[in-house]
């Protein structure tokens, strides 16, 4: 479990990463630039960087609408994420999936899934095929409180159980599916508590600590890469802007925002890791400099990039064809 | 050439591709060591194990997101759902997940090969939710394709063509003809999709229908035959794509159409088939393109009621009498 | 006739034992159910009154449903915050209204927080895991009556109460915090998930009591026979490669052979400063908080720690005194 200084500073600077990317998309959506609707998992950052620091770049990942900053932190390109958003043919998807269907293969990340709840049974998929290579790699799949009372959530547990699928469910619980109060939708108090119906383990972690958050992974990874079958984690968190950018959030009150954002997971690392002299504020403050410099870059290479041309709207329908005829 | 049945056929096409190519397996309700509810897949449990021939639980969603995953990650599932009727509890896989993955990722997936094979039709007094022709519904996917066998020897060569297309496909096994026999070469072969066939050639009125009525068709035109009339037979087999030229060089010889399905009157393959032979060939219409169907209403378990509600030969004479004026 | 505490800490599966080793947790329902036989248990014996810690899950609330008791239940008016601050407020609340004894659903760390503010309030807990040595595996009617019990006659208290050590962390004459059964020191790092059970990065180990037949760290003690009989007195093992190795249950289905380099026991004058430093101190098998290179921080063996219910000499007791017995029929029926 022993990260070096350098790990630790690299998870450092990938949650500022992502803290910008979707910082500037809000920017953006206030400006009036952004095409359709982001969802930001601003406050969400330590389950990004601790789910992939625990993982192997041979495991998959599969997650949600809110990722973003999961893609980022299996490695996807910041530019291309940035062009893909924008609707630009130089995205992961040549413009054609958007913030809601972001995918970077290439890093074992199938990004997004549209409807609620497949996301969990394809994962199931994803799971049968690395259980038949067999190099013990697992497929995780993330999904948000909301979806963990689609049919799906119980169809592919079981499955999975069934079938001792390598397969690491995390169920991050923010408490709001839109509007709806965790409380309002769910009969119980932790979605984790469901895995004994499955005959699974499940735990609940601080979603805010992303070194709680890596340790939960590693060693449940660890379990599930010894064969011992499927496992299912609750990570509790907040999202600090609404469901989407734009959503108000009058469902809930200024002093609840107020104390969902004293959990900032960001500043609570940096306090970690100065306590622990791992680093200086000066080489925090270079780092946050690289990065704002980075999504510079990003944000122009997206500005500049072209619209895919009219003939994309034909393409990538069928393996052969390439054309709707 | 020896006869096998319907069944056998879809049974031979399946232990030959899967002795040839390893990543081919087959998943579904019963279909392991009960060898299918309707016996198609007996004996291969016992041959290729329980790693090839997997039994799942009732989770149709499951199921098909199983086989979305794998075949992501480059296996080649055959996921069987036991009524086509049940394509209603997992229809987010036909229709939101498996056609769009490729196009909304803009390519980074290339081959989906995953073929979901089910029941269709009515006959076999199990009334109004297990008796359906949905076919139509699958058709208005656009990265989905549907086929229908209406022969023994069809049914082993379009499977087979599926088993290696790269693309979701939805191959639609009518209940009734599984016991039908008919010739089928003991190698294998591929039956091309996206092509109709002429089943009987003719000049005076172009009959295009698939699956049972096809057969049913077949019938007619031999009683047309003995009052003197030239009926040419079409079998789409491939119901999306289309096979317009087929369908356009019969209508613009012959000059009259009727299409036949067993779904029911509202909307479905018929109309597509109107749409298509209006689109190509109006100018060599001599009369109103005529189509049988079932009526609009829900199928009833009494069997005369059923055998009164589906198309039957009567009433494809009647229309083809019709169109002959 | 006094009221009684109950303090139940909802679960929520956080224990990440559960995983790397093969613990299992009680979840609410099934503490739902405990707190109701030991609600039946009290309203047996007579008691009146009892004052529940209030909790997300309402383990008070939905134990006290549907059940034919006279006593009344009441909630201590305090905020929670759904952290273990909230059981320590709640026995300090508990001992200011006086109670007879606080009876507790949890683990080392819920009564290692309980027994901070307690004070002399006896506590009667009851273990709800499976890597507990301060909690007592009793079934919840049983201890409903010893509870009862308490409740009755102050006078009686002496019959059946111990006091059990505690291990105290100070900071010259400053008490920081205590721990009732260990204090585990280990290399610095991240608290984390707070569980420990990765034996390579524990460094030293203090301990309040060494009987044989206790799971966690404190059987490291207990297996090494010189030590089994350091009752009333501190041990401290060093951990590392020398000496001896020694093969303890250290979690649930965990039985590794520990190194130990070196071991004393030490006496309640004694006041044992780390032997590395910075390091992780762990409380009762949870990480708290990491001492930095400085630090003057020292563990004292204190022999006069909280006082617990011996619940068959309650139970005794009842006998003695005809608790159990009448020759009122109207009272049975």
């Amino acid at each position: 479990m022993e990260l070096s200084k350098e790990k630790l500073l690299d998870m450092y600077k990938t949650m500022v990463s992502i803290r910008e990317f979707e910082q500037s998309l809000s920017e953006a959506v206030t400006a009036g630039t952004l095409p359709g609707f982001v969802h930001l998992g601003i406050g969400q950052e330590a389950i990004h960087v601790g789910v992939t620091t625990a993982l192997r770049p041979t495991d998959w990942v599969s997650s949600t609408h809110r990722d973003h900053g999961m893609l980022l932190a299996r490695g996807a390109d910041i530019k291309r994420m940035r062009a893909e958003i924008f609707g630009k043919v130089t995205g992961y998807c040549k413009g054609k999936g958007g913030s809601m269907h972001l995918a970077a293969f290439d890093k074992g990340a199938p990004g997004c899934n549209g409807i609620l709840g497949p996301s969990q049974t394809i994962n199931n998929g994803i799971a049968l095929a690395l259980k038949k290579r067999g190099q013990g790699d697992i497929a995780v799949v993330v999904f948000g409180d909301g979806a963990a009372h689609r049919g799906e959530f119980h169809e592919a547990l079981n499955l999975a159980a069934c079938w001792k699928l390598p397969v690491l469910a995390i169920c991050v619980n923010n408490q709001y599916a839109i509007s709806v109060c965790f409380d309002d939708a769910c009969a119980i108090e932790d979605i984790a508590a469901r895995s004994s119906g499955y005959g699974i383990p499940g735990l609940v972690v601080d979603g805010n600590d992303v070194m709680a958050v890596y340790e939960a992974i590693s060693e449940t990874a660890k379990s599930i890469r010894e064969d011992k079958g499927p496992a299912l984690l609750e990570l509790k968190t907040r999202r600090f802007k609404g469901h989407f950018e734009g959503d108000p959030q009058s469902y809930k009150t200024p002093e609840e925002v107020a104390e969902e954002m004293k959990n900032d997971p960001i500043p609570l690392f940096v306090k970690q890791l100065l306590e622990q002299e791992i680093t200086t504020e000066e080489t925090l403050k270079g780092i946050d400099d690289e990065v704002k410099k980075e999504m510079q870059e990003a944000i122009e290479f997206a500005e500049q990039s072209d619209y895919p041309p009219l003939e994309e709207i034909f393409t990538d329908l069928y393996y052969e064809e390439r054309r709707n005829v | 050439m020896r006869e096998i049945t319907y069944a056998e056929a879809i049974r031979e096409a399946l232990r030959q591709e899967m002795s040839l190519d390893d990543n081919v397996f087959i998943f579904g309700e019963d279909v392991g060591q009960f060898g299918g509810c309707f016996g198609v897949t007996a004996g291969l449990y016992e041959e290729f194990g329980p790693e090839r021939v997997m039994d799942t639980p009732i989770s149709e969603s499951a199921i098909l997101g199983a086989a979305l995953g794998s075949a992501l990650m480059g296996l080649r599932p055959v996921p069987e759902l036991m009524f086509s009727d049940f394509t209603t509890v997992c229809f987010d896989y036909l229709t939101n997940q498996a056609p769009k993955v490729r196009y909304m990722c803009g390519g980074q997936v290339e081959k989906l090969p995953m073929v979901v094979r089910t029941t269709t039709g009515g006959w076999i007094r199990a009334a109004g939710q297990h008796s359906q022709s949905l076919e139509g519904w699958f058709t208005q996917v656009p990265g989905l394709k549907v086929v229908t066998p209406a022969t023994p020897h069809d049914a082993k060569g379009l499977l087979t063509a599926c088993l290696r297309d790269n693309n979701p496909i939805l191959y639609l096994e009518h209940k009734v003809l599984y016991s039908v026999s008919g010739p089928v070469p003991e190698e294998e072969y591929i039956v091309p999709l996206g092509q109709a066939e002429i089943k009987k050639e003719g000049t005076d009125v172009t009959l295009i229908s698939y699956s049972l009525m096809l057969n049913k068709t077949l019938s007619v035109a031999e009683q047309l035959a003995a009052d003197g009339i030239s009926a040419e037979v079409i079998d789409l087999r491939t119901l999306s794509p289309l096979d317009h030229d087929t369908l356009a060089r019969s209508v613009q010889k012959t000059h009259k159409a009727v299409v036949i399905q067993e779904a029911v009157e509202v909307g479905g393959v018929a109309a597509q088939v109107v749409k298509s032979l209006v689109d190509s060939s109006f100018e060599y219409l001599d009369a109103p393109i005529k189509t049988v169907a079932a009526c609009n209403t829900v199928i009833p378990f009494s069997p005369p009621l059923e055998d009164a509600m589906l198309p039957n030969e009567e009433k494809i004479l009647a229309a083809a009498k019709e169109v002959l004026g | 006739m006094k009221p009684v505490g109950i303090i139940a800490n909802p679960a929520s599966g956080k224990d990440i034992r559960r995983l790397v080793a093969y613990g299992s947790v009680f979840d609410n329902n099934e503490k739902v159910n405990i707190v109701k036989r030991v609600i039946l248990g009290l309203d047996s014996m007579g008691v009146k009154e009892i004052v529940f810690m209030p909790d997300y899950f309402g383990i008070g609330v939905r134990a006290m449903e549907d059940l034919d008791v006279s006593l009344t239940g009441s909630f201590l008016d305090m905020q929670t915050e759904n952290t273990q601050d909230d059981s320590a407020r709640a026995a300090e609340i508990m001992k200011s209204l006086g109670v007879a004894c606080i009876v507790t659903l949890g683990g080392d760390g819920t009564n290692r927080v309980v027994a901070k503010t307690c004070a002399d309030t006896l506590l009667l807990p009851i273990s709800t895991g499976t890597n507990n040595v301060f909690p007592y595996m009793v079934e919840g009617t049983l201890a409903g009556l010893a509870a009862g019990v308490t409740a009755l006659n102050s006078e009686w208290r002496k019959d059946f109460s111990r006091q059990v050590p505690q291990l105290e962390i100070r900071r010259g004459s400053q008490l920081i915090d205590i721990a009732l059964v260990d204090v585990v020191v280990s290399k610095p790092g991240f608290i984390a998930s707070r569980a420990l059970w990765d034996m390579t990065t524990i460094q030293e180990i203090f301990l309040s009591r060494t009987q044989p037949g206790q799971i966690g760290f404190s059987s490291i003690g207990s297996h090494i026979f010189e030590l089994a009989g350091a009752n009333g007195r501190g041990v401290h093992i060093i951990i590392g490669p020398g000496h001896q190795k020694v093969k303890a249950p250290i979690a649930p289905g965990l039985i590794p052979w520990v190194p130990v380099k070196a071991y004393r026991i030490f006496e309640p004058n004694e006041a044992i400063p780390l032997s590395h430093a910075p390091a992780m101190i762990a409380l009762d098998g949870e990480r708290e908080w990491v001492e930095g290179k400085k630090s003057r921080i020292k563990i004292v063996f204190n022999p006069k720690g909280p006082w617990v219910v011996d619940i068959p000499r309650a139970l005794q007791k009842a006998t003695e005194e005809r608790l159990f017995l009448t020759n009122n029929s109207k009272e049975v029926e």
